[in-house]
C-alpha cells in the first residue's frame, strides 16, 4: 500500500489533492442547497447533458470548460424555462439526456475517435489535471461561499416553503436561478476530476448523509462539509492505489457514508419508539 | 446483411418491438424515471456476470433486483426525498460498477455495458428476446383492461373490483424483465430510449391504449433496423445508433401535427 | 327488509390517525343519501371506506353490493386515450373477468348506459374532448354498467353545465325507482332538502336522518362552521356554503 503523503509530495498528484479539496469544499457547501432545494437530478442531468459538448471541444481544441459552461448553462437555462427544476423529470428529459450520451459516445468514438476520452469525460482523472481546472474549481469555491452568503437564507426560506417565500417578498425566482446557473458552473468544475456522470458523488452524496444527523441548516453545512472532504481524500487516496479514476470510488464512499448512517440513526430511532411506547 | 447484422437486428427487434408497446404503460403511470433509475442501477449486476463469465440476462436480473430494493428503500427516507433517495443509491451503484469495470484487472468491457453491443448477440440472447415477446406480450394481452382502467382512474378501478397496486406491481416487473433483456443491445445508459422513446412518438398520434401499443412496438422494431443500418453504413457504435434514431423517432412524433390513429 | 349501506361506529383516516370519527347510519334499497360537509371534513374518506379502499380504524362497513363511484371529473385524466365508449365499457370490469375482452353483453350495457345519459352521439368522441358535463356522465355511464345496487358519487354536480344536471338528475330518479341506493356527497344544503335521507359530517357525524329533521340551522352551522351564510328571504332562509380548495390528507 502506498503512503497517503505520496498525494503531497509527489509532484503529479498534488494537483489532484489540490482539485479534490477545493471540489470538496464547493461540494459540501452546494450540496446541502441542492439537497434541500431537492435537485438532485438537476444536477446530476447537467452532467449527462455537458458530456457531448465536452467531447466536441476536447477533439476540436476549444477550451472544454469555456464548451463545457456554455453548455451547462443552456441546459439549466432551459430547465428553468420549463419551471422544471426541483420536480420529477419528464419522459422528454430522460430522452435528452439519452440523445446527449448516445450522442457524445458516436462522436467520441466514431467522429473524433477519440474513444479513450470516453471513460475519462464520464468518470474523471487522476492525473492530466490542469491549471485552467484548478482555477474554475476554485472560482466555484469562491462564488459557493459568497452565495451562500448572501443567498443562503433566501434558499432555506424557498426549501421549507414555496409559496410563502415569494409571499415575504423574497426574490425567489432570481434566487433559484442563480442557484441553478452555479450548479451547472460547479457541474463543469468537477467533472475533469469526477466524471459528468458521478458529479452526485460530489455534490449530492455528502448532504444525504449530513441530513441524517444535522438538525439545523449551519449544521447541514458542516457536517456536509466534513464528509465531502473525507470522502474526498479518501477516494482520490483509493484511486490512487487502485489505479482507478477518482469517480467511482468516491461515489461508493459517498453512499456507504449514507448507509451507515441511515442505519445506526435509523436503529437509534427505533431504540427510542420502543423505549417511549 | 452479413449473419451479425441479421442477429442484431432480429434482437432489437424482439427486444425493442415489446419495450415499445409496453412503454405506452410505463409513460401513463409516470415510471420513466423509475425505468432509468433501474437500468442505470443494475450495472453492478451487468459488471459481476461480465467478469464471472456468466449470462449478460442473469447479471441484469440480479442488478435489477437489488437496484430495485435499494432504490426503494433509498427513496422512502423522508428527510431526503423520493428524487434525492433514488439519486443516492443510483449514483453508488453507477460508481460500484464502474469501480469493479475499470480496475485494471478487469477486461475492459465496460463501454458494452453502458452502451450496449448488440453486435456481440448470441443465441441464448435472441432465445430471451423471444420468450419475453411472448410471456410478456401475454402478459400484456392478459392485463390490457386493468390497466387502462386503472392508469385512466385509479379510485374508480378500485371501485371496479381491480386492485390498483397489484396492477401497478405486475407493470413494474414487467419493465424490469424488459429492460434486462434489452441492456445487452443498448447499454445501462440508453436502455431508456427503446421504453420511452416509441409511445413519446406516438402518443398524440392515437386514440386507444391498444393503438399505442401496437404503434409504440413498431416504431422500436423500424427504429432498431434502421440502427443497425446505420451503424453498419456510417460505422457508427450500434447500441448508440439505436438509440439515437429513438430519440429522433421521438422527437418527431412529438412535433407532428396530431393525427389521432385507431 | 335488509339495508343496503350500513355503518356502525366507523372511524377512518390515513397513516393511523382518523380523519373521520364515529359515523352511524343505515340507508334501504331505493333511498337517495345526501352527504354534506366541508371540504376536508371526510366525504371522501367516507366514502374510500364504503369502497373498501379503507381499512376503517374502527367499527364496521357493510354492503349489500360492490359500489359503483362516480368519481369528480378532475380525478381522472384528461389525456388519456379512451372514448366516451371505452370508459363506460369499463364499468363491465366489475363483473366478467377481467383477462378476457369485453363481452357482447357488456358492449350492449355500454351503449345503452350512454343511451340513457345522453350521450348516445359521443360515443366515440375522446374522453378529454368532452365539455365538463359530458365528462361526468360519462363516468356516470360506467357507474350503470357497473349495474351495483350501490352508487356513491362525488358531487356529481359540480361544475356542470344546466342540461348535464337535469339529464343527471332524471337518471337518479330512475336508479331509485330500480330499488338502488345513492349516496351523494354535495356542498348544496338546500338541495340536500330533496332527498330521502341526509348526513352531516364535519370530521364526526353532525346528524344523520331525513332532512326535515336533521337540516336545522344548528346543526347546518355545526356541520360547516365558518364556511356558512345564511340568507334571510321574505319566508325562508337559505344557507350557502363556501367552497374553498383543500384536499384532505392523504389525497393527491
Amino acid at each position: 500500500m502506498p503512503s497517503p503523503l505520496d498525494l503531497a509530495d509527489l509532484p503529479f498528484l498534488r494537483e489532484a489533492l489540490a482539485e479534490v479539496v477545493l471540489l470538496a469544499t464547493a461540494g459540501g457547501l452546494l450540496s446541502a442547497w441542492i439537497v434541500l432545494r431537492r435537485l438532485a437530478f438537476f444536477t446530476h442531468a447537467t452532467g449527462s447533458a455537458t458530456f457531448p459538448g465536452l467531447v466536441v471541444a476536447d477533439a476540436s481544441g476549444v477550451s472544454p470548460l469555456i464548451a463545457g459552461i456554455a453548455v451547462a448553462l443552456g441546459y439549466a437555462g432551459g430547465v428553468e424555462r420549463a419551471g422544471r427544476a426541483g420536480r420529477e423529470p419528464s419522459a422528454a428529459t430522460a430522452l435528452l439526456l439519452v440523445a446527449a450520451l448516445a450522442g457524445g459516445v458516436v462522436l467520441a468514438s466514431d467522429v473524433f475517435e477519440s474513444g479513450a476520452a470516453v471513460d475519462r469525460l464520464l468518470f474523471g482523472t487522476l492525473l492530466g489535471l490542469e491549471t485552467a481546472d484548478l482555477a474554475l474549481s476554485a472560482a466555484t469555491v469562491a462564488l459557493a461561499v459568497v452565495a451562500s452568503l448572501a443567498l443562503g437564507r433566501t434558499w432555506a426560506a424557498i426549501a421549507f416553503d414555496p409559496d410563502g417565500a415569494s409571499a415575504l417578498g423574497l426574490p425567489a425566482a432570481r434566487a433559484d436561478f442563480l442557484l441553478l446557473a452555479l450548479v451547472a458552473v460547479a457541474v463543469v468544475a468537477a467533472i475533469p476530476a469526477v466524471g459528468a456522470l458521478l458529479v452526485a458523488a460530489i455534490y449530492v452524496l455528502p448532504a444525504a448523509a449530513a441530513r441524517l444527523v444535522a438538525r439545523s441548516i449551519p449544521a447541514l453545512l458542516a457536517w456536509s462539509l466534513a464528509f465531502a472532504l473525507a470522502e474526498g481524500l479518501v477516494g482520490l487516496y483509493a484511486a490512487y492505489w487502485l489505479d482507478l479514476p477518482p469517480g467511482p470510488p468516491v461515489a461508493v464512499l459517498g453512499a456507504l457514508t449514507y448507509a451507515v448512517l441511515a442505519l445506526a440513526t435509523g436503529v437509534r430511532e427505533a431504540r427510542l419508539r420502543a423505549a417511549t411506547a | 446483411m452479413s449473419g451479425i447484422e441479421l442477429r442484431a437486428t432480429l434482437e432489437v427487434v424482439l427486444a425493442g418491438g415489446f419495450c415499445g408497446a409496453l412503454g405506452f404503460w410505463v409513460l401513463s403511470e409516470r415510471l420513466a424515471y423509475a425505468g432509468e433509475s433501474l437500468s442505470h442501477g443494475m450495472l453492478p449486476g451487468l459488471v459481476l456476470a461480465a467478469l464471472a463469465g456468466a449470462p449478460l440476462l442473469l447479471g441484469a436480473a440480479g442488478g435489477a433486483l437489488a437496484a430495485a430494493g435499494l432504490i426503494a428503500l433509498a427513496a422512502r427516507d423522508p428527510r431526503l426525498g423520493s428524487d434525492t433517495g433514488t439519486a443516492v443509491a443510483v449514483t453508488g451503484l453507477v460508481g460500484l460498477g464502474s469501480l469493479l469495470a475499470l480496475a485494471p484487472e478487469s477486461p475492459q468491457r465496460l463501454e458494452e455495458l453502458l452502451f450496449g453491443d448488440p453486435l456481440g448477440v448470441g443465441d441464448g440472447d435472441l432465445v430471451a428476446a423471444g420468450a419475453l415477446v411472448l410471456a410478456g406480450g401475454a402478459a400484456l394481452a392478459a392485463l390490457r383492461r386493468p390497466l387502462a382502467a386503472t392508469s385512466f382512474d385509479p379510485a374508480g378501478a378500485s371501485a371496479l373490483g381491480l386492485r390498483p397496486g397489484l396492477v401497478r406491481l405486475a407493470l413494474l416487473v414487467m419493465m424490469a424483465a424488459a429492460i434486462a433483456v434489452a441492456v445487452e443491445g443498448l447499454g445501462a445508459l440508453l436502455v431508456l430510449a427503446v421504453l420511452v422513446g416509441p409511445p413519446v412518438a406516438v402518443r398524440r398520434h392515437v386514440r386507444n391504449p391498444g393503438a399505442a401499443m401496437l404503434a409504440g412496438g413498431g416504431v422500436a422494431a423500424a427504429a432498431g433496423v434502421a440502427g443497425i443500418q446505420l451503424s453498419a453504413q456510417a460505422g457508427t457504435a450500434a447500441g448508440a445508433s439505436v438509440a439515437l434514431v429513438l430519440c429522433a423517432a421521438a422527437g418527431l412524433g412529438a412535433l407532428l401535427p396530431a393525427r389521432r390513429l385507431g | 327488509m335488509t339495508a343496503a349501506v350500513v355503518a356502525q361506529g366507523l372511524s377512518a383516516g390515513y397513516g393511523g390517525r382518523p380523519v373521520l370519527l364515529d359515523v352511524s347510519f343505515a340507508a334501504d334499497p331505493g333511498q337517495t343519501v345526501c352527504v354534506l360537509g366541508p371540504n376536508g371534513g371526510g366525504k371522501t374518506t367516507l366514502f374510500r371506506a364504503l369502497m373498501g379502499e379503507l381499512e376503517p380504524l374502527a367499527g364496521r362497513v357493510d354492503l349489500s353490493d360492490r359500489a359503483a363511484y362516480v368519481a369528480q371529473t378532475e380525478r381522472t385524466r384528461l389525456d388519456f386515450p379512451v372514448s366516451a365508449f371505452d370508459v363506460a365499457l369499463m364499468g363491465g370490469l366489475a363483473r366478467g373477468r377481467w383477462w378476457l375482452p369485453p363481452r357482447r353483453s357488456d358492449r350492449t350495457a355500454a351503449r345503452a348506459a350512454l343511451e340513457r345519459v345522453g350521450l348516445a352521439a359521443e360515443g366515440d368522441t375522446p374522453f378529454g374532448e368532452l365539455s365538463g358535463g359530458q365528462r361526468q356522465r360519462a363516468l356516470l355511464a360506467r357507474a350503470l354498467v357497473q349495474d351495483s345496487a350501490v352508487l356513491l358519487l362525488d358531487e356529481p354536480l359540480a361544475g356542470v353545465d344546466p342540461a348535464s344536471a337535469q339529464l343527471i338528475d332524471a337518471v337518479f330518479e330512475q336508479l331509485r325507482a330500480e330499488g338502488r341506493t345513492l349516496l351523494v356527497s354535495s356542498h348544496d344544503v338546500e338541495g340536500a332538502r330533496g332527498f330521502d335521507l341526509v348526513l352531516c359530517l364535519n370530521r364526526r357525524q353532525v346528524a344523520f336522518g331525513p332532512p326535515a329533521e336533521a337540516l336545522d340551522r344548528a346543526t347546518i352551522e355545526a356541520t360547516y362552521g365558518r364556511e356558512l351564510i345564511v340568507l334571510e328571504e321574505p319566508g325562508a332562509a337559505r344557507a350557502v356554503t363556501i367552497q374553498h380548495h383543500e384536499h384532505e390528507h392523504g389525497e393527491q
